[in-house]
Formats: structure tokens, C-alpha cells, sequence
């Protein structure tokens, strides 16, 4: 009966909408504001609060949400309790979605480039203009014989939004769709299907797990599915229908997620695939593993001794042992990698080895273990694992191959290695058409913008990627009307397919993305058997549908197999450890980039509340810093908040110090997603953004940038520096702030430590 | 007349004596697990939405104006690689016996009929003296009347005042939401049953480490994790007797992996 709290679900988008209609920037005449109430919308009553189900987009996972909304304007972003993903929870990022949306500097209607590329100088025009422009573009393009030089530059594009893209770019002639997110898990994808054979992301079961080895998934911000993982994760500890289970975390900065776990075993940058292996190889000498091929994976594993693995990864022989040990005899166990192993020059190799780690201990396909998802997706879109990468748009526009690039949010100018020189590469390309809402580093080089709605203004959905064992598809639909004049992106495809004419006219058989999202789902319904065995009528289950905030069957969940074979991971089996550019002597730190909790890839540095949100490890606010181990700040004569020079065979950055014990000595890291050139108020000039002085390596195998693949070193500077952290003492000075019982005795009644 | 005086009296006496909450129908009280807790801080930018809190910048940040009602504190604990992580969400402790309370001079903090503190903004006039006798450091004041760059304050939620200068606030339980489920159940002719109340930290907290009911339902959540052998309260040696109940997290502190091979 929790659910009870929320009065009702509203199902029609169409009722907030048009509310929102009659209050919200676009139409205002004086006096408008009374008129509906003499004939009051059904439903809404001034003054109590609404809740429409939709879609949150603020990262990939796709949780179910519910807004609230009162009198036309969206409220507050809470977790639908109704959604297997979600199940009523929200992260930092989904919750302060809002303020994306009421985001002051937003672009607020169609612009045209006035001045120099990237001088940010733009004039409004019409969209009848700006669609006429791109068509024009489109046209002159396709004349010449040209269409398949038109680019596509966008992160995955959930559900029949993607299909849409994809039919405009097929019958336009083109087949150059390049999918970029910086954290966008190509690497995971691409050694799943290598290892495993399954395109989806796999569910991994945190929940019901004993004992989670984890090589840096820091899913308690960023990694994967952090509501999801989340709430596994709670439930593991003391959820109770377990016991409590146990979790270590390996990585060489002590993040959030390690925070959290029972024992942090920093091993060196790199080697965390050593590691694995070395763990494996425990586990397949001590005959815990029973397969028939045996044999083939004691050789295979061979070179990974304990001597040579506890040399490579300086982490004990001893411990190693023990944690292979406890890996294979609790029951089910599970190991999970995250960016702190596929972060690397080697990243594909790293997680191949946890796949391979978690085979031999026979956690593949159990409960609490790793469970394949469904590929068909209700016939939606599959994920591209494999698909062209940024670098090849990057090459292809230095080589003045790209005629017109299409760009929607995901800010490569800023969210690419300073090395790659992204932004140098799309000065190339003589037109650019960018869809972003805001305006970023990479709008600002477009030549035209037209602008998109955000997930509130529009309608959409998302086959949840990864889903939790059986598949999930969450609808979005527009809870408030738009606050500025900016379009739905599907409308935009639409439009322009429509005016193109030819095969992208055909392809475009509705008006409206909504229609066209409305018609999608009725072919689902009429193919589904579940779906259809739900309701009677298309209509009723759509109605449904909309306010439960999507489709998703439990019982639909089924058992597959899952399995390693050391033919299908031989190659991506690998001795050595990742490489790192810069000479150790002359460059004497490793450099890990990480993703922050409120920022991700710099996309929530526009959100204010993001920006004062203090970081949950160091406390600082508004700021990046870098994070040093006391003996080695001690022995660089700097202190906290000290100003430093971060230098890399690359370049240099800046930024303050912050003096942390829970990072190897050899070993700095800088969070991602500040320092802005462009972004808005919030965002612009502040911090120091690590990517900035990164090599431009990839995994050529996926065309992923190898964060963690450069060593750098620190002097420093005499500016004075203004970090501002929001603790006050990192010790409890014995006031038994946090108290804590012995893992042994949780149950014992325990005093104060 | 006497008598009167008398019972009245007795009635203010009654406020100040701990314990007296059996007498009224709800006990709100949040149980928050630290075992769950993971220290996301999902909790801080869902109060932020709910309660109209400001954001104030960097310059303000530093001069401890932030306005956060409730924080995550981490502790960091031992050299590497030893160290230990430690975080706790601290928000008001609705305090049974508020030292707050016995400080304004003009009764703008007090205690409600449901043992809530409770903030009267209208009654505050800024001394300022709540804050400096709050055990947990958790009360907030508006130095200036701080606005929101339009169209920013579209988002702000109307059930819940926007303070002005001069005001001192703090976490109020999302006594809002409390109203609405009373009201709610009143015209339903019933109790608040468990679960109808759900504060803004609680309900986007993705580990569930935040219960929130009430103590006086012995069936409730609340009520049965009171009663767990890892409860405490925070500084409870004060005697301030808090409504908020802590379960402690279970870690083996300052114990390297050297000994933890076992």
C-alpha cells in the first residue's frame, strides 16, 4: 500500500501538456491565465500536484521517474516506484534534471551563426527558416553525389528515437551514424559479445550476490546503472534474505564506491587484468573449477603466477590468495568491471578477464551472479557494440570528408582528449547543424542550431540497456510545454526528412514524432504477446502504458546460459599491463580522470545545484582539484589547497590540491567535468579539466579513449589557491559520530567503539 | 483562576519534560541505516528540489552560508593503505529536549503537537541564538534574500514558503508532506498508516537507507528498526534526545589487510 502516496497516476500526457500550454513562456496574452478555469481541465484542481510517469535522460541506465506537476510547471523529479529500474529512487543527476530544464541559459529558439566560427555570436531566426537552411544544405549535398558525406554525431539514441535517426539517415544515403558518449561502455559491450556471445548489456545481480569483487565500478555515482546498482547494493548489505554480503573494491583511487567496501585493495594502475587473471588462475588450480575444458584453462592462465602477479600489480601474494579464496568458496559471488578496468590502452582485455574470472568461479547465469538480457528488445533497437567510433569522424572530417555534420549532445570539443583535437578537426567541416539545447563547446562551432526539447518538453522512449533480467521499456512524454521555442528531435528529423523529399520523405510516414512513437508501439503491441494479452484494445493499453510509465513484464525474465570459452578470449588475453605515455623518470605519476558523481562527463556543470552539491569524498564545491597522497604531496612540498601544475608529455593544467590517504603515492586523479570555455554561467572558468592533457589512445579494437593512459608530474605554483571544501575535520576527534559494530557480531549487541 | 494558571502551567511544564510525546497521536521519527548508507548524496538535491533551498555560490560556500538541511559528513580514518571511509547523513534531530527551543526569545522555534521542532519564520526576528545552541550544526540563515535566475524559480515548490532575509531555518521533516497525508487521512476518517509519509531524503535514497514513521505505530517500519541491537543516537550522552535514530555500519575499523586474511 506504499504506493498509495501517489494520489494517481495520469496517464494522458496530453492534459499536462495543454495546461502547460495555457501557462507556460510560449503563449502569455494578458488575461489567457483565466479563461481555463471556466471550464477547468479535468483533473486538475489549482493548488494540488500531479504526477505523470516518464523518462529521465540525464545518463544512459534509463530510470522510470515520476514529476510532479502544479499549475504547468514541472515541480520536482522523483523515482517511479512502479519501475524495475528505478523502483522509485533517483540519483544526484536525475533529480536535479529540473534545473536543465529551467536552465537560464538555454538556447532558447532557432540561431544562425553570425561571426566567426566558435565566436558564439548568433542571430534568432524562424524554424521555417532553419529547417529550409538545412534542407537547402541537404539538397546541394545529395546533388553533388555526396549524401554519404553527411555525419551523424550523437550518443545512443534510446528506442524509436534512434530507429527514427536511422531511417532519415538511411534514406537520405548515408551511412555515417557515429554513436560518442564519453562513458558510453562500447569497451563492455564489445567484450561481452567477444566473451560471452550477448549484445545487451548483462544484469548484474548485486542484490542477491554474497561476496561483489569490483574492479573499479564506481556504481555508486556513475558506473552502469547507479540507481539500480544502488539499490542492489542496499539490499545486499542488509536486506536480510542473504546475510550480509561482502564487497571488495579493487582500484588505485579510493572512490565512492570503495567508500563503501570491506576491503580497498589499490593495486597499481593497469594491471587490474593481471589481477583477475592471477585470481582466475588461483581458482582453476585449486579444482573449484569442474569443466571439461580444464585443461585448455590452466594453460591459458599459466603465465599469471601469484610471483608474477603480485610483482606487476604490488598487491600481496597472500592477499591475492586469500581473495581468491573467499571469490570461489562464498556462493554466488560476483566481479563486476568497471572504468577503473576498461578506462585503459588494454580496457577490452580488462574486462574480458573479469568475464573470465567470473566463468571459473561459476557465477555465469545464477542468481546474484551475471544473467544475460534479452537482445530482441521487443524487436526495438539493439545496442551498436561495434559500430564506427569518434576517432573515425574525426579522421574523416581532417580529411575534409564530411560535408555536413549533424551534432546533438554529446560535446566532443569537450568531452575528447585535448590530443584528438576534436574541435581543430570540425573547423574542417564546411557545415554543422547542431540539435543541442545548450550552448556547449561544439555548438558553438555549428554554423546553425535547432535546438531540442529536453525530456520534459518530449516524447520518447528507451529499451533499458541494461535491463534487470527481463527487458524494460520506459516512455517518455512531454510533462510540461516547452519553455522556450525549441522542437522535439524527432520533429526535427521529420521536418527536414519531409522537406528533403525522395526516400527520407518515405521513411517519414507520420507528422508528428508523437504519432510516429504512438504507431511504433502499436506494431509492438500487435507482435507481443504479452502486450497484447494485457488489454483489448490498443488504445486502453496505451492509455495503461503512459501511466505506468512504460512496459515491462517480470515473468518475462528467462533463464540463458551464459559461458566463457578460452577459444573466444584467447586473444583478448594479454600479459602485459596497460601502457602509459610519458617516460617514468621524467613523468613519475600515474594520472587517472575520473567521473564525478554530480557531473558525469561535464554535462551537469550547468546545474546549479550540482555545482554546491559537495563532492562526497573531498567536500569541495564549484571546483575540480587533484588529488595527491600525503607522503607524496609531503615530499612535493605542497599542502592542501595549494595550487599545482599538472603537467603531461601532452600539456599542463592547473588546479588545486587536495591531500587524500586514499590514493597510491605514485597515483594523481582529477575529476571530469569542469572548466567549461563555454556552458553557461555556471559552468564556464572554473577548475581544470584533466582530459585536457590526455593522449589521444584508444583501444583500437573499439575506438574508446583510454582515460587512465598517461603519467604526469607536479610542481608548485605560487598563485594562491581557493578551493573550497565544505568539511570541517576529516576525524571524528572522538565523538563517535559514525559508530560501527564489528563485521563478526553485527547481530551482538555492541557498545560504542 | 488559580487553577487555571496552574493547569497551564503544568501543560508549558509538560513541553519540557521528555517523554511527554506519549500522549500525542503521532511520534515522527526517521531511522537512518549507516550500513545502507553509501554516501551518494541523492538526499541532499532531493531536499534541495522539495524545501526552495538556495544555492549561494562559491564566495558563500566558504563562509559556511551553504544551505544544505541535510549533509553527507565522511570521516577519513587511518594512512594508506589502511584507510577507512565513513559517511553519515546529518539533517535536524528533531530533538525531544531541543536546546533550540529553550533559547528564542520569541518562541519561533518550538515543539509541535506531533514532537516535531518546528521553525514559525513568521515569528523569527534573526538573534540568530538557535544556531548557536543546535548540538548538530544543522540550522541555516537567510543573510540575504537570495533569488533565482529566472526561469529557475518556475521549479520552486509551492507548498513550501520561500524564506526571505533574516530568517533562520532548517530541516522541518517535510512537515508539507506531513500535512498533506494528515489531511488526507482525516477526510478518509482514519490514522496515517505507515508508509503514507515519505520525506523528500527518504524517498529518492537508492540504498533505502532512510526510514521515516511513526514510533507511536508499534507495527510500523520505524518502530521495528528502533529496535535494533546496532541503534544509537547521535551525541546522545547530550541527553537532547533526538528523533532521529541511527543504526550503526557494520565495519571492521582500523584493521589493515594484513590481519584481515583470517
Amino acid at each position: 500500500m506504499k504506493r498509495r502516496y501517489f494520489l494517481k497516476f495520469i496517464g494522458a500526457g496530453g492534459i499536462g501538456t495543454g495546461l502547460g500550454m495555457l501557462f507556460g513562456q510560449a503563449i502569455k496574452p494578458p488575461g489567457a491565465k483565466l479563461i481555463p478555469y471556466l471550464i477547468p481541465p479535468e483533473d486538475v484542481i489549482p493548488g494540488l500536484a500531479n504526477y505523470y510517469a516518464s523518462l529521465c535522460t540525464q545518463c544512459p541506465a534509463g530510470c522510470g521517474v515520476l514529476v510532479k506537476i502544479m499549475d504547468g510547471r514541472a515541480k520536482k523529479v522523483e523515482g517511479n516506484p512502479l519501475h524495475p529500474v528505478s523502483g522509485g529512487k533517483l540519483c544526484v543527476r536525475g533529480q536535479a534534471g529540473l534545473q536543465a530544464l529551467y536552465n537560464p541559459d538555454r538556447v532558447q529558439g532557432p540561431m544562425r551563426r553570425k561571426g566567426a566560427r566558435g565566436s558564439t555570436s548568433f542571430e534568432p531566426i524562424s524554424w521555417e527558416e532553419a529547417i529550409g537552411e538545412v534542407t537547402t544544405r541537404l539538397n546541394d549535398l545529395s546533388a553533388k553525389g555526396e549524401s554519404d558525406k553527411l555525419y551523424f554525431l550523437t550518443p545512443e539514441l534510446g528506442g524509436h528515437l534512434g530507429k527514427l535517426a536511422d531511417d532519415f539517415m538511411a534514406g537520405y544515403g548515408s551511412s555515417n551514424t557515429i554513436k560518442y558518449d564519453l562513458f558510453d561502455y562500447r569497451n563492455l559491450r564489445y567484450a561481452n559479445r567477444a566473451s560471452m556471445g550477448i549484445k545487451a548489456i548483462p544484469h548484474y545481480d548485486i542484490e542477491n550476490t554474497k561476496y561483489l569483487l569490483s574492479f573499479g565500478a564506481d556504481f555508486a555515482s556513475t558506473w552502469l546503472s547507479p540507481v539500480g546498482m544502488s539499490r542492489g547494493y542496499g539490499e545486499m548489505r542488509q536486506g536480510g534474505h542473504t546475510g550480509r554480503g561482502k564487497f571488495v573494491q579493487v582500484e588505485p583511487r579510493l572512490s565512492l564506491t570503495a567508500a563503501n567496501a570491506d576491503e580497498w585493495v589499490p593495486a597499481k594502475p593497469g594491471t587490474e587484468a593481471v589481477l583477475a587473471l592471477a585470481i582466475a588462475k588461483e581458482i582453476v588450480d585449486s579444482g573449484h573449477y569442474k569443466g571439461s575444458d580444464l585443461k585448455t584453462w590452466k594453460k591459458l592462465l599459466s603465465p599469471f603466477g601469484l610471483s608474477y602477479a603480485s610483482e606487476v600489480t604490488d598487491v600481496d601474494k597472500k592477499r591475492i590468495r586469500h581473495i581468491a579464496k573467499e571469490f570461489m568458496s562464498t556462493r554466488p559471488s560476483l566481479a563486476v568491471g568497471g572504468e577503473g578496468i576498461s578506462g585503459y590502452s588494454n580496457g577490452v582485455s580488462g574486462l574480458v578477464a573479469v568475464n573470465i574470472l567470473n566463468h571459473v568461479a561459476g557465477n555465469l547465469g545464477i542468481k546474484g551472479g551475471v544473467q544475460a538480457n534479452s537482445n530482441d528488445l521487443f524487436g526495438g533497437n539493439d545496442a551498436d557494440t561495434v559500430g564506427a567510433g569518434i576517432q573515425t569522424l574525426i579522421n574523416a572530417a581532417k580529411e575534409s570528408k564530411v560535408g555536413l555534420l549533424f551534432h546533438y549532445n554529446n560535446n566532443p570539443a569537450f568531452t575528447t582528449p585535448g590530443s584528438a583535437k576534436a574541435a581543430d578537426a570540425l573547423k574542417n567541416v564546411p557545415f554543422i547543424v547542431s540539435f543541442s539545447s545548450f550552448l556547449d563547446e561544439t555548438t558553438a562551432l555549428s554554423d546553425i542550431i535547432l535546438p531540442s526539447h529536453t525530456s520534459f518538453e518530449d516524447w520518447g522512449d528507451d529499451f533499458t540497456n541494461p535491463a534487470p533480467g527481463f527487458q524494460v521499456a520506459t516512455i517518455m512524454q512531454p510533462v510540461v510545454s516547452s519553455v522556450y521555442k525549441t522542437r522535439s528531435l524527432g520533429d526535427i528529423f521529420i521536418g527536414i526528412g519531409k522537406a528533403v523529399g525522395g526516400t527520407a520523405k518515405a521513411k517519414m510516414p507520420n507528422d508528428t514524432f508523437a504519432t510516429h512513437l504512438k504507431a511504433s508501439w502499436k506494431r509492438l503491441y500487435a507482435k507481443d504477446k504479452g502486450m497484447s494479452a494485457s488489454s483489448f484494445t490498443f488504445e486502453t493499453f496505451w492509455r495503461e502504458t503512459l501511466a505506468r510509465g512504460g512496459w515491462w513484464n517480470e515473468k518475462s525474465a528467462k533463464k540463458r546460459k551464459l559461458s566463457v570459452s578460452t577459444r573466444s578470449v584467447a586473444r583478448h588475453v594479454s600479459k602485459e599491463p596497460a601502457k602509459f605515455e610519458g617516460e617514468s623518470s621524467k613523468y613519475p605519476l600515474y594520472l587517472l580522470p575520473y567521473a564525478q558523481a554530480g557531473h558525469l562527463d561535464g554535462r551537469g556543470a550547468n546545474i546549479p545545484w550540482l555545482q554546491e552539491l559537495p563532492d562526497p569524498i573531498t567536500s569541495v564545491v564549484w571546483d575540480s582539484w587533484v588529488e595527491i597522497n600525503p607522503k607524496t604531496a609531503k615530499r612535493l612540498g605542497v599542502k592542501m589547497g595549494d595550487m599545482a601544475e599538472i603537467e603531461s608529455p601532452f600539456g599542463k593544467v592547473l588546479s588545486p590540491v587536495y591531500v587524500y590517504e586514499g590514493i597510491r603515492p605514485d597515483t594523481v586523479a582529477i575529476p571530469i567535468g569542469q572548466v567549461h570555455k563555454l556552458y553557461g554561467r555556471y559552468a564556464e572558468k572554473r577548475g581544470a579539466n584533466p582530459l585536457e592533457i590526455l593522449p589521444s589512445t584508444v583501444d583500437t579494437r573499439t575506438e574508446v579513449y583510454a582515460l587512465n593512459s598517461t603519467r604526469v608530474r607536479i610542481a608548485k605554483v605560487s598563485r594562491p589557491g581557493d578551493l573550497v571544501k565544505m568539511d570541517v575535520y576529516t576525524d571524528e576527534l572522538g565523538r563517535g559520530i559514525v559508530q560501527t559494530v564489528p563485521t563478526g557480531g553485527q547481530f551482538k549487541k555492541s557498545s560504542h567503539h | 483562576m488559580s487553577g487555571i494558571l496552574t493547569k497551564l502551567k503544568d501543560k508549558l511544564q509538560s513541553y519540557r519534560v521528555p517523554g511527554y510525546r506519549t500522549k500525542f497521536e503521532y511520534k515522527w521519527t526517521m531511522v537512518v541505516d549507516l550500513d545502507r548508507c553509501n554516501g551518494c548524496e541523492a538526499c541532499v538535491v532531493a531536499c534541495y528540489a522539495e524545501n526552495n533551498l538556495p544555492v549561494v555560490g562559491k564566495r558563500d560556500c566558504d563562509i559556511s552560508r551553504r544551505f544544505s538541511w541535510i549533509r553527507i559528513e565522511r570521516y577519513i580514518e587511518g594512512e594508506y593503505p589502511d584507510v577507512k571511509v565513513k559517511f553519515i547523513p546529518i539533517m535536524c534531530q528533531h530533538c525531544d529536549a531541543a536546546p533550540c527551543e529553550l533559547g528564542c526569545p520569541v518562541y519561533a522555534t518550538y515543539h509541535n503537537q506531533d514532537g516535531l521542532n518546528v521553525q514559525v519564520y513568521n515569528r523569527c526576528v534573526g538573534t540568530f541564538t538557535c544556531a548557536t545552541y543546535c548540538t548538530y550544526d544543522v540550522r541555516r540563515f537567510n543573510w540575504f534574500t537570495y533569488k533565482w535566475d529566472s526561469p529557475l524559480e518556475q521549479q520552486l515548490n509551492p507548498d513550501v514558503t520561500v524564506r526571505e532575509m533574516g530568517v533562520m531555518e532548517k530541516c522541518t521533516f517535510c512537515i508539507q508532506r506531513i500535512r498533506v497525508a494528515k489531511d488526507t487521512a482525516k477526510d478518509e476518517g482514519r490514522k496515517v498508516t505507515d508508509g503514507d509519509v515519505q520525506t523528500a531524503c527518504m524517498q529518492s535514497c537508492p540504498t533505502d537507507a532512510i526510514t521515516f514513521g511513526d514510533l507511536n505505530d508499534p507495527n510500523s517500519k520505524v518502530s521495528k528498526l528502533a529496535k535494533s541491537p546496532r541503534r544509537y543516537r547521535l551525541l546522545e550522552e547530550l541527553n537532547t534526545d533526538p528523533s532521529v535514530i541511527y543504526l550503526k555500519r557494520v565495519m571492521d575499523e582500523k584493521k589493515g589487510h594484513g590481519s584481515s586474511h583470517g
